[in-house]
């Protein structure tokens, strides 16, 4: 108890607030040659906000190399007004520097508490622990380039053993269909279903509009714009509906699906479900992708029809059609079939969406900035692998003829 | 009531006529409490008695309806920002999880202080974190780990080296040895109590731990019935509880043990 009962007048009346306290001082070195050896005397605060000055104290310290007479220094701090570990840790510093240089550095006139401090740092190591790697930019590109593949293939790997998975759940609850989570069903099935309705019907209705817009136009040159709706028609069942509104649900839900897994992750709840013998993949991804396979075609329906009212609405303001002879047109140019080219595609798309959304979910580790990460990927992944599918789809069922 | 009567410094917190509700549930009703400079303060009380509300209210994260909070003999209340921003930099706080920004290495949560409340350059602010480091016990290789890397007592450790960091006059701990086992519990004790001593610190615990109690606290105040009911040095408590709940508490099984291990441990 020798420090804490220590009354002393440096350290007692101590403020808070450095300068208020009147006793603050600015660091300062002197450095004196005498007949039996060297003197450096320390003055002032040597304390983390002034280590600057400590800094550049030291640095202006002009003190050469000990000649052929004595080489001891007395350190003395009799002068010294505050200190604390920046500071000792500074002035061990220089002593090491000063005896680097052929001195014998000895402090003197140290409080109690400085000594104490001064002993407490020389017993613990503060240099660099390892040293750090030097690396090359050609070999960092070549490391880079390396682990993306890998991570492609784990992808891969992870998203094949999910949809495995998931179906195996499924056909288990066909033999089992009490232990569909019912209310988790539709509490998915009416936040990435019903709330999305109207932006994607806003975004339909647009995006509809500008291509019977653009496509007027252009038709128009060959006296040919009456051809313009079979093209919407077309594009808006087979395409645009489809990618438009997978995009959106992507952006929307398969983020969101991510997050909602990935925090439960992070505060083990998903370990304490495996724990107390609750299925995961059951209770929380069956749900939401089953939730989204049945409501991402429902959505592709109303996207379809809103491309298609937009496309109307511009018929009507630029060419005076009304909405009879548009739907009228739209029956003789549009066969059915593309409405199903388009639709069939909607509940592959639902699956790879829920899928990497909820396998994201499942990768996030305990820290925030590796959320982050996971949702950013699962909202990239899945945009990417919805074209990539819609690509491929687009290409065997033109070349089969549909 | 020895140690009320003891000569000391000034206190460095003295809490006035404290009030605090949320909606209709009154929390603090005319608290009153100092802590003084160098000394080792332990809040004991109720799991839900508003201990870590108190602490929160003294760091300033959380407002207070009525009362007075003075640091150094100024009210905080009254403080410039700038002023705040002193008392910031001279107090530490640990939370009870360590809190440390899952973003940042050990060394860069470290740092953080150092970056934010003064300018240092580079090389000595990595010098000041592995020294920091030390202090509190982790290995130099733990620098670079990200905090989800470490286990609860590293973290923890880490926590205090970043509240460390500036060389507060004040740390404030929050139930600093729990959800560690026994020896690691002791270890961090021991720690604080070694810190304080070298460091010369005042600390201010919040504490459910009867072991960590007898082990380094100089006295400890009694959070009941919304108030500080009683304080003095754990024996003294032990000796005169006057209050049930200190009875329960201090002259229960677990208090008992933990006085009789302190004094095989003393001797």
């Amino acid at each position: 108890m020798a420090s804490y009962d220590q009354t002393d007048d440096r350290q007692s009346g101590v403020s808070l607030f450095g300068s208020k306290g009147g006793s603050s001082s600015r660091p300062a070195l002197e450095w004196a040659q005498g007949d039996d050896g060297y003197l450096l005397r320390i003055f002032g605060d040597w304390q983390v906000r002034h280590v600057r000055g400590i800094a550049k104290e030291i640095k202006k310290l002009k003190c050469g190399t000990p000649g052929t007479g004595p080489k001891g220094l007395t350190v003395d701090m009799a002068g010294l007004s505050g200190l604390d570990t920046a500071g000792a840790m500074l002035i061990l510093d220089m002593n090491e520097l000063l005896k680097s240089k052929g001195f014998i550095p000895e402090i003197v006139n140290a409080r109690e508490a400085d000594q104490i401090l001064f002993e407490l740092i020389s017993r613990h190591p503060r240099e660099r622990g390892d040293t750090e790697v030097k690396s090359s930019m050609v070999l960092d590109l070549v490391r880079d380039l390396g682990e993306t593949v890998l991570s492609i293939g784990r992808d891969i790997i992870e998203i094949t053993a999910m949809i495995g998975q998931v179906t195996l759940s499924l056909l288990g609850l066909i033999i089992r269909p009490w232990r569909l989570r019912f209310t988790s069903l539709v509490h998915h099935m009416e936040h990435a279903g019903l709330k999305a309705v109207s932006i994607i019907s806003l975004i339909c209705f647009l995006i509809g509009a500008v291509i019977m817009q653009q496509s007027v136009e252009q038709l128009r040159a060959y006296s040919a714009e009456y051809f313009s709706i079979d093209m919407l028609g077309i594009l808006a069942l087979r395409e645009v509906g489809v990618l438009l509104t997978s995009i959106m649900i992507a952006g929307r839900s398969g983020a969101a699906f991510t997050a909602e897994i990935g925090s439960m992750k992070m505060r083990e709840e998903v370990d304490a479900m495996r724990a107390l013998g609750i299925d995961p993949v059951e209770t929380l991804i069956v749900p939401r992708v089953l939730a989204l396979v049945i409501a991402l075609p429902l959505l592709t329906f109303i996207g379809n029809i809103m491309c298609l009212a937009g496309g109307a609405f511009i018929a009507y303001q630029v060419m005076n059609i009304d909405l009879q002879s548009f739907v009228e047109r739209l029956n003789d140019g549009v066969d059915i079939r593309h409405f199903y080219v388009g639709l069939i595609k909607t509940p592959f798309v639902a699956l790879i969406i829920g899928i990497v959304g909820t396998l994201e979910g499942m990768r996030v580790q305990g820290s925030a900035e590796s959320l982050g990460t996971h949702v950013r990927a699962s909202v990239v992944k899945s945009i990417f692998l919805v074209i990539i599918l819609d690509a491929a789809f687009a290409m065997a069922l033109t070349a089969m003829g549909i | 009531m020895v140690a009320l009567e003891m000569p000391r410094s000034n206190p460095i917190i003295e809490v006035r006529h404290l009030h605090k509700q949320f909606g209709a549930q009154v929390v603090f009703e005319d608290l009153n409490l100092d802590v003084y400079e160098g000394e080792v303060l332990g809040i004991v009380g109720q799991s839900g008695g508003g201990k870590s509300v108190l602490l929160r209210c003294l760091n300033g994260l959380e407002r207070y309806s009525a009362g007075r909070i003075s640091f150094f003999g100024q009210d905080t209340a009254e403080m410039s920002g700038k002023d705040l921003r002193h008392v910031e930099a001279r107090s530490g706080l640990l939370f009870q999880d360590g809190a440390l920004f899952s973003a940042l290495t050990v060394l860069q949560n470290i740092q953080v202080p150092m970056r934010e409340h003064i300018s240092l350059p580079k090389n000595i602010m990595d010098e000041l974190a592995y020294l920091k480091l030390s202090l509190v016990g982790l290995p130099a290789n733990a620098a670079h780990k990200y905090p989800s890397e470490l286990s609860g007592g590293m973290r923890k450790r880490a926590g205090l080296a970043r509240a460390l960091a500036l060389d507060p006059k004040i740390v404030f701990l929050d139930e600093p040895t729990a959800g560690l086992d026994p020896i690691g519990a002791n270890e961090f004790d021991m720690l604080i109590r070694d810190l304080q001593r070298t460091l010369g610190l005042t600390v201010f615990m919040v504490t459910h731990d009867l072991d960590s109690i007898f082990a380094i606290c100089d006295r400890v105040a009694v959070l009941a019935d919304r108030k500080i009911v009683r304080h003095g040095s754990p024996a003294e408590l032990t000796k005169d509880p006057g209050h049930p709940w200190i009875k329960s508490y201090f002259c229960g099984e677990r208090g008992r043990k933990a006085q009789s291990t302190a004094k095989d441990t003393a001797t």
